[in-house]
């Protein structure tokens, strides 16, 4: 290994870099349109949910039903309309996600001891959004019954019966159950698979496409050295990359990591280097800009989004899949951001997932090197 | 690999030498069933041209890859400069520039980068650096264009690069994979005045082409076809006593053939 040659090899590859506009944009802009959808659009947290009301029943203690409902952080209440059939069309429309509506003789049943019936229509286009909806409807028309019954047996001068069971839910690690702060770490797994792997996997199938490989190899360069030379570029993007995830998580979304900066930066030289072996290794096998580019897709950048317990939870699937999720590197990077951002976690806890990262470089990056030698560099 | 910048100087009484620069012994090639080099041997001598003639497919790209360290003969001896080519790979890359029958330039680099590439992989820095990117690039008339995009420039200038590119490093053995074939009949001309220039200095030249006008400016040649070497001869005896040299070859050629035949189905 002489670093001259190396040298070389990454000033040329640079040019390249800069000089593509297709790389660049995929190495700057991409990463910056994934934080800002996941952070800002794709968030899969539900703050308030846009309802209208009809009220058909219009008394004292329905408006007090409605009050109570606007009240909540969890509704917005946007219209009040005049008619069933209107409230439909806001749905149908999309304008609304949820319409209540409130019969008329709705306080008259309740006075009356008879079960009075609320109509909630809930969009259910979006079945994520719409479970959480009724749960929060539901939760909310549970605590409005609790409280009338309370009141009536106050009122009666009763002992108040006391719920048997009271659930007391503390979520840990997530105190807030935001989703940004699982969003970003799996967001930086998602940033150095496409500029770690999907931009190299185009650096050695080029050198082939443009006939420059018979001149690299007819020069002194050996095979660690074209390896080594082509990645430091791309390496050193996807860690600037990592850097601006981290600040904007923490600017614009106040994910605030609890464990050690250097633990992170650690983890993410090792990944970057994972994901620079799998690209180097997919454009050495395939040769051929477009072929490469599409294994790279399919083997590096689908896997870490679906099957990294980023978006979709691993417990949920198939076991095959959740094998599967054992050889994929995001998985073990994300374990070691959550553990960082989330749990505070040190490297005495993470250590194992550190070294199946260090595991997989060493193998990803010795088949690169024997393919090339195998073509006689 | 220290040592690259460190070049002995240029002598223009290249030592015409005991050791040729370039020796084959028997050298043979193929692959798989087909026998692409076929037993050949010849060397050449520094501050000489040697040209590679003959039908296509007659072997000549494999014999000069092979020169070149860029593939195994599977039997025979190649020296260059008394060193083994194929047990001393990266020994013998600084003495020999290597350009392709299809060499790739970098099209999104400039002039300027891509000799750059070269001297960098060599280790050609400091003083020598500069001295050499002018003398190189100011022989092939590429100068004024040193900041043109490659992939802007003339099929003819493309090749001139591809020459500099591979003398930066100032090699003692020249290897050219039909460097002129499409190129323009001026370009042509300036690209051999600077092969003319470098025998001067001494370098030995080897170079396949497809036209026989730059054959009769070679010292020697090799008239390859069907995998063997025919003759190496200089450039008037293998014209003899034909009125040009394509002519001779021609019938050298259908000579050969017909033996074949003559051989195969006892005719």
């Amino acid at each position: 290994m002489n670093p001259v040659i190396i040298k070389a090899i990454a000033r040329k590859e640079f040019y390249h870099l800069v000089r593509d506009f297709r790389s660049m944009y995929l190495a700057f802009m991409i990463p910056l349109l994934l934080i800002l959808m996941f952070g800002y659009a794709l968030s899969l947290d539900v703050d308030s949910v846009r309802t209208v009301v009809v009220d058909h029943d219009k008394t004292e203690v329905s408006r007090d039903f409605v009050r109570k409902l606007n009240a909540s952080s969890y509704f917005e209440i946007t219209h009040h309309l005049n008619d069933s059939s209107t409230a439909v069309r806001y749905l149908d429309q999309g304008l609304t996600t949820m319409a209540i509506v409130i019969p008329p003789e709705w306080t008259e049943d309740l006075k009356a001891d008879r079960t009075a019936s609320l109509q909630v229509l809930i969009d259910g286009s979006d079945p994520n959004f719409a479970g959480i909806s009724r749960g929060y409807i539901t939760a909310f028309v549970e605590a409005y019954n609790r409280d009338r019954l309370i009141s009536f047996l106050n009122r009666k001068g009763m002992e108040v019966i006391k719920p048997p069971v009271d659930g007391r839910i503390r979520v840990w690690f997530n105190e807030d159950l935001d989703s940004r702060n699982f969003i970003v770490p799996g967001i930086i797994a998602i940033i150095i698979m496409i500029v770690g792997a999907m931009l190299t996997s185009l650096v050695i199938a080029r050198e082939y496409e443009n006939g420059t490989m018979e001149t690299i190899r007819s020069l002194p360069v050996g095979g660690g050295e074209l390896l080594l030379g082509k990645a430091i570029p791309y390496f050193l993007i996807a860690l600037i990359d990592v850097l601006v995830a981290v600040f904007m998580g923490q600017v614009l979304f106040g994910v605030v990591m609890k464990s050690s900066f250097s633990l992170l930066v650690l983890a993410s030289t090792i990944y970057i280097s994972v994901a620079l072996s799998l690209g180097l290794l997919i454009s050495i096998a395939t040769k051929s800009q477009l072929v490469a580019n599409q294994m790279a897709i399919l083997i590096t950048f689908l896997p870490s989004l679906l099957l990294s317990n980023f978006v979709f939870p691993v417990g949920n699937m198939p076991r095959i899949f959740q094998l599967l999720t054992c050889i994929i590197p995001a998985t073990y990077f994300i374990d070691i951001l959550n553990g960082i951002y989330l749990r505070g976690l040190g490297i005495a806890h993470l250590w194992p997932s550190y070294l199946v990262l260090v595991g997989m470089l060493i193998v990803l990056s010795n088949i690169g090197f024997a393919l090339l030698r195998r073509e006689g560099m | 690999m220290p040592g690259y910048a460190n070049n002995p100087p240029r002598n223009s009484h290249f030592p015409q030498a005991e050791v040729p620069a370039v020796h084959l012994q028997d050298v043979s090639k193929h692959f798989g069933s087909i026998e692409a080099v076929n037993h050949v041997s010849f060397h050449v001598v520094g501050g000489s041209i040697v040209g590679l003639v003959g039908s296509d497919g007659a072997g000549k790209s494999t014999l000069l890859r092979m020169i070149a360290a860029m593939v195994r003969p599977s039997s025979g001896t190649i020296q260059i400069h008394g060193l083994d080519a194929a047990s001393h790979k990266t020994g013998i890359k600084p003495l020999i520039g290597y350009m392709p029958q299809r060499f790739g330039l970098y099209l999104d680099l400039t002039v300027e980068e891509n000799i750059e590439f070269f001297m960098d992989v060599f280790g050609v820095f400091g003083a020598e650096r500069a001295k050499r990117k002018e003398r190189y690039l100011g022989f092939s008339n590429l100068l004024p264009f040193i900041d043109r995009l490659a992939g802007a420039l003339s099929g003819g200038m493309k090749q001139k690069l591809g020459l500099a590119c591979v003398l930066a490093h100032e090699p003692k053995v020249l290897i050219l994979d039909e460097p002129t074939n499409g190129v323009d009949p001026v370009s042509r001309q300036e690209f051999w005045g600077i092969l003319g220039q470098m025998r001067q200095e001494g370098m030995a030249i080897l170079i396949s082409t497809a036209y026989l006008d730059e054959g009769e400016q070679c010292d020697q040649l090799v008239l390859m076809h069907k995998s063997r070497v025919l003759e190496v001869a200089t450039p008037e005896a293998v014209q003899s006593h034909y009125s040009s040299l394509e002519e001779a070859m021609i019938h050298r050629i259908q000579e050969v053939d017909e033996g074949l035949m003559h051989e195969q189905f006892g005719l």
